[in-house]
């Protein structure tokens, strides 16, 4: 069963995410939570990531620049990432797209809206 | 457009923002009110979520409100009954700044070219004002600047009988 990895700034968003998709019904085995890009890039390559959420303004690593970096390593590179975020407008979006992000999803956001775009990438129940 | 033409415009971007966020994240009944200008020394407050802005503008947005509404709005997004002004509150606030400051930014971006947002900052403490410091030099793209003898811009809301503000900050940036 996939696990999915959450980076965000905000404790309060990756549990208010978390808890979106177990109630959605979309399977995750386990949830690795990470505050910053820095501290996602780590947690990417050292365990064995399905999927990975991550957001775009966060101190120490920029989730933009968390996406380079991970897709520039080698380590891991093509674990897809969805970009969940409050940076709208079509340049972010192309931004995330060209710098290696597989999904795009806007702050805030309906448990349906999350469920339909992570239902790319996990199975439902 | 006069500067504060401007910001009444984005008042009604602040508006929709904060509607939407309360449709689809924080599920609680709003209403709202005209914006009306204000001076700082008028505000008083609990808590201050604010986010700050850079680009052809740069600024304010700032969410204030008593720490019994910060309370229930954590307690909503977090399902969970919190009676204590705990980080997890704090953060909520954060996020609820951030959220609505993040869907004017992209608005204002479509009409004013790219601008970058900061990480929120949320102050909490018993009736909070805001002063600015006389003669205090007003530097373009810090927060802190931005707490000038200007007058914010309010917009009122009212959530199940506790009202709050969301109030901006404004100024054109020097080329």
């Amino acid at each position: 069963m996939p696990k999915v990895l959450i980076i965000d700034d905000s404790a309060v968003m990756r549990k208010i995410i978390q808890r979106n998709i177990q109630q959605s019904g979309l399977l995750v085995d386990e949830f690795v939570e990470a505050g910053d890009g820095r501290e996602g890039l780590e947690k990417a390559t050292t365990n064995n990531i399905d999927l990975i959420l991550c957001d775009w303004n966060m101190p120490n690593m920029t989730g933009i620049d968390f996406v380079k970096a991970l897709r520039g390593s080698g380590q891991k590179s093509n674990i897809p990432i969805v970009m969940v975020t409050t940076e709208g407008g079509e340049s972010k979006i192309e931004e995330a797209k060209n710098s290696g992000a597989n999904g795009y999803l806007t702050k805030p956001f309906t448990p349906d809206q999350l469920k339909s775009k992570l239902g790319n990438f996990l199975l439902v129940k | 457009m006069t500067i504060e033409g401007i910001m009444e415009s984005v008042a009604l971007d602040i508006t929709s923002s904060t509607k939407t966020l309360f449709e689809t994240m924080i599920m609680l009944d709003l209403q709202t009110d005209n914006a009306f200008f204000e001076d700082d020394t008028q505000i008083k407050t609990d808590v201050i979520g604010m986010v700050s802005f850079t680009g052809k503008y740069h600024g304010v947005i700032a969410l204030f409100c008593s720490k019994k509404f910060a309370l229930k709005v954590a307690s909503t997004m977090l399902m969970t009954d919190l009676t204590e002004f705990n980080n997890d509150v704090k953060d909520a606030v954060g996020e609820v700044s951030n959220m609505i400051a993040g869907n004017v930014k992209t608005k204002l971006t479509a009409q004013y070219g790219e601008m970058h947002l900061s990480i929120p900052i949320v102050i909490a403490g018993e009736g909070l004002s805001i002063t600015a410091v006389n003669n205090h030099p007003v530097v373009a793209d810090t927060t802190l600047s931005c707490f000038s003898k200007d007058p914010w811009l309010m917009t009122p809301f009212n959530s199940n009988g506790e009202k709050f503000d969301v109030g901006l900050l404004l100024k054109e940036s020097s080329k």
